[in-house]
């Protein structure tokens, strides 16, 4: 009896403990965990400087007419900055008018201060044909602002093992209220655009 | 009884030298030696610590743990909740995640030694398969997956990771068919 009682016990409150620090079964990476944060908790997003490719001083604030989507690049990256990029290049193709009419802006944020200099964060850009009055590449202006910039997104990056980085990579947008309020994996570009056009066509009929 | 003490200051040693910054950090650089090396070795020594027990308390815990149950169920759960690729995530970042593992893991050695000779043949045999399966499960899961799942470990490491389970998954396969056709013990168990 005394088993049962003990076993009972710990097996009720183990599935209790695996079933919360998993977000009740729906998160079991930090990547999942991050994601599913912003869509229940958005968060504003504070102001940093960061610095484009045309030398000037930007901040995400700056920005308050609709919406912005975010990636974080480094120049020298050699797999998957390229498909973010891609896929923002393909944002910037699909979503024409509604950069025209400035509901939405492209950023992509450099974690590589050092070595992306405005002149290389330009190239990169032009490698994307980015038009750079709708997406501007930048880079943080100190260290500090650096980590505080991927610890509010949550992005890890380490050293890979050929000098360059692996990192977190998804598509962060934030709203017109400067918000963070959803993050999109590099394989889901379909499920962003939809959710764009939907959120977007939101902000239309206002 | 010269030797038992030393025993037990050799387990408390080894539990120190793990828990030192530069130990810990070495060894959780890599997803191989964090998983292969670092909690195996935690649950070693709770699993040595067991065996040292006092008696008494031994039996006043077997009163609670007939054949062995609670003790299985509680060691099934923490392995669970490390096998959470967000959860070594966690150990790595948050240094309160770090102290639970280090209480938990040998919390874990320690059920089991004390529960794993109580426990009936037929559970010991479904759980080895299963633990054994687990393994090849992981292994292959690992060498598989185009994405990383711990967000500070490469993919590379992940990989290898998936190979070297499946390597000790296939060896530790190997003997117990070695065992159970020919009756050869490479490792008494």
């Amino acid at each position: 009896m005394r088993t049962f009682l003990a076993t009972v016990f710990i097996a009720i409150t183990g599935s209790l403990i695996l079933w919360v620090s998993t977000d009740r079964g729906r998160a079991f990476t930090v990547e999942e965990a991050r994601r599913l944060d912003v869509r229940e908790n958005p968060r504003s997003v504070p102001e940093w400087h960061l610095q484009n490719q045309d030398l000037e001083t930007v901040t995400i604030q700056d920005w308050h007419e609709g919406f912005l989507v975010v990636d974080f690049i480094y120049t020298s990256c050699p797999s998957v900055c390229l498909i973010l990029s891609s896929g923002l290049k393909s944002l910037q193709k699909d979503f024409a008018p509604e950069l025209e009419k400035n509901n939405l802006r492209l950023l992509s944020i450099s974690f590589d201060p050092e070595k992306d200099t405005p002149q290389r964060l330009k190239e990169h850009l032009s490698h994307f044909s980015a038009n750079f009055k709708y997406w501007i590449a930048a880079r943080p202006v100190s260290s500090s602002q650096k980590k505080a910039i991927l610890d509010f997104f949550k992005v890890i990056v380490i050293p890979d093992e050929y000098g360059g980085y692996t990192h977190s990579a998804g598509y962060h947008v934030i709203d017109p209220q400067g918000r963070l309020v959803a993050i999109f994996g590099v394989e889901q570009l379909n499920e962003l655009k939809e959710y764009l056009t939907q959120v977007l066509n939101k902000e239309n009929d206002h | 009884m010269i030797i038992k003490i030393k025993q037990e200051w050799l387990l408390l040693t080894a539990f120190v030298v793990l828990a030192l910054p530069p130990m810990q950090q070495f060894l959780e650089q890599s997803m191989v030696t964090h998983m292969l090396v670092q909690i195996p070795v935690l649950a070693i020594i709770g699993w040595m610590l067991g065996k040292k027990l006092p008696e008494n308390w031994k039996s006043k815990i077997t009163l609670w743990n007939r054949w062995g149950i609670t003790g299985m169920v509680l060691a099934v759960i923490i392995m669970t909740y490390w096998m959470l690729p967000r959860v070594l995530d966690a150990a790595i970042s948050e240094w309160h995640f770090e102290l639970v593992k280090f209480v938990t893991v040998p919390i874990m050695g320690i059920a089991l030694s004390l529960s794993w000779p109580l426990l009936n043949p037929i559970a010991q045999g479904v759980l080895k398969l299963e633990f054994w399966a687990t393994f090849m499960r992981l292994g292959w899961l690992y060498l598989d997956l185009p994405d990383r799942l711990c967000a500070n470990y490469l993919l590379s490491d992940q990989r290898i990771l998936g190979q070297l389970l499946l390597l000790s998954g296939s060896a530790w396969a190997i003997t117990w068919t070695l065992r159970i056709m020919f009756g050869i013990r490479i490792i008494k168990t």
